[in-house]
């Protein structure tokens, strides 16, 4: 565009004039294609998302609890520091309605080795809201604490389970684990809604150690059921609404063919029901489970067996505080083989009080004591005060 | 000036796929993990950053904490997984455009193209 030394000035505005109008034509012509191929980009876009919505698996997160302890029983029991579980879970899903549960725990066990258990591992198929089956190995689903809490230390609020809800290898003598199937799901009544849970599966055994008589623990049967025997199971209940919100009442009923490896076999007909209610709003937290017994011996001639447990535990959270106390008892017939045959089939009662200290909404730290009293097999009794730090990842 | 000019004429709504049918009164149960599917299509709730605490306390009625806790201990009993979050109200309605079943919520002057609105909050 360099002008050419001595041209006149009209003649270099007739030039200018033209170039500009060259230029503008050009840019003109240019905004056109562009225009036109924006429009056809987007339109190739467009099409590419209908053909792919936007990506929803965004990876597998591992989820986890984990827990450390202390301290002092005065009969000469357990005293110091002591770790509690590792408990990893992952919740795979593939596509819609097929999804898994997986879950993983560790535990320091009394001799100070390190136990290992597949907790769950779990495979479900959604039908809807209404109905998911589940298929393996799952929380059995009676009562409540048992499904809500299980090794999430940090989410129960109290250091200690119902001790009679322990897990099979602690001491608890009600199967918490089911290998089988397992129908759940929820259905609006009225302006609430109605849960059930309906499942069947392996009926559990009781190995004894060694064969020695009263020293036995529940075994989940995880291979196989052993004696070829199916449990059933169901829990109904009924979700609150309105300003009852929060509240959740329910039944619940089971019943297993449970055999021990004593020589000869003592054969049980386990058979309980019952009821429970949990009130968790407005910072209460209010937990009250119902289990009643009518077992029947199958091998021997000692007939029907009639046995209870229950607890009640209440806590109310001011705000990063909750004080708590809970209230347990057990009386179990120690001419039931089914308890007499267990370890920690002997009747107690229990009184727990701690307070809880959320130091972040996934940290706590909870002191407790509680006293705990035999009241049959052996009568004794004993005074603890436990330490835990719970977290969540 | 124009940012405080926008926001006081953004509304909080609550919006969805076009492919999605629920009610306002659905909102809860679909972000507290109880309700998964509507007329077959399953629903694919979204958390908002940007206006996540707004939503939680007039929708849920509840803390972050606490729905962060109601969603661990959902997902420690049924498998399920909590919603995904997105960082703002474009991203939100970007995913809630273009994924079949999703839910989100978002402050917008007006309702977005490409989506149902659901309710205000």
């Amino acid at each position: 565009m360099s002008e050419k030394p001595g041209a006149s000035v009209p003649g270099r505005l007739a030039r200018l004039i033209v170039a500009s109008a060259a230029t503008a034509w050009a840019a003109a012509a240019s905004a056109a294609t562009d225009a036109e191929r924006i429009d056809a980009l987007e339109k190739q876009v467009s099409q590419l998302e209908a053909r792919s919505p936007a990506r929803q698996d965004e990876g597998l997160p591992l989820h986890g609890f984990m827990d450390v302890n202390a301290g002092y029983r005065n009969n000469g029991g357990p005293r110091g520091f002591a770790l509690g579980n590792l408990d990893f879970y992952l919740t795979p899903r593939i596509g819609d309605r097929i999804k898994g549960l997986i879950e993983l725990n560790f535990e320091i066990n009394e001799s100070g080795g390190l136990d290992t258990d597949l907790e769950r591992m779990q495979i479900g198929y959604v039908f809807g809201d209404a109905a998911t089956v589940w298929a393996g190995r799952f929380h059995s689903p009676w009562g409540y604490w048992n499904t809500a809490y299980h090794h999430g230390q940090q989410i129960q609020t109290t250091v200690t389970r119902p001790k009679f809800l322990e897990f099979e290898d602690r001491g608890g003598i009600i199967p918490a684990h089911t290998v089988g199937l397992w129908g759940t799901g929820a259905i609006p009544a009225g302006a609430g809604k109605l849960t059930y849970d309906l499942f069947t599966g392996n009926s559990q055994r009781i190995d004894l150690d060694g064969g020695t008589p009263g020293s036995g623990t529940l075994n989940p049967n995880t291979a196989s059921a052993t004696n070829h025997r199916a449990l059933l199971g169901f829990n109904l209940g009924y979700l609150f609404p309105g300003a009852l919100d929060g509240l959740k009442v329910g039944v619940h009923g089971y019943t297993a063919t449970i055999d021990d490896d004593a020589a000869p076999s003592n054969s049980t007909r386990v058979r309980f029901a019952g009821g429970y209610l949990v009130y968790l709003e407005s910072d209460w937290e209010v937990l009250a489970e119902y289990y009643d017994f009518d077992n029947l011996d199958l091998s021997g001639d000692s007939g029907t067996h009639r046995s209870k447990a229950g607890y009640l535990q209440v806590g109310k959270t001011f705000g990063r505080w909750t004080p708590y106390a809970r209230g347990e008892k057990a009386s179990l017939d120690q001419t039931d083989a089914y308890f007499a045959q267990q370890e920690n089939g002997g009747s107690y009662d229990r009184a727990v009080a701690g307070l809880r200290f959320d130091l972040d909404p996934r940290a706590a730290l909870k002191l407790e004591a509680n006293h705990t009293r035999f009241t049959d097999r052996v009568v004794s009794a004993y005074s603890e005060v436990r330490l835990q730090w719970a977290i969540r990842f | 000036m124009l940012p405080i000019a926008f926001s006081c004429l953004a509304e909080e709504l609550v919006i969805a796929h076009p492919s999605v049918n629920i009610s306002k009164e659905d909102v809860r149960d679909v972000y507290l993990g109880e309700k998964q599917f509507a007329e077959g299509i399953k629903l694919v709730p979204v958390d908002n950053a940007s206006v996540q605490e707004l939503f939680l306390s007039r929708v849920l009625k509840m803390s972050a904490a606490k729905y962060e806790t109601a969603w661990i201990k959902k997902s420690f009993r049924d498998g399920l997984v909590a919603p995904s979050t997105r960082s703002g109200d474009a991203e939100t309605i970007e995913f809630v455009r273009r994924t079949p079943g999703a839910v989100g919520y978002v402050a917008a002057a007006k309702p977005p193209a490409g989506v149902v609105v659901i309710t205000k909050f």
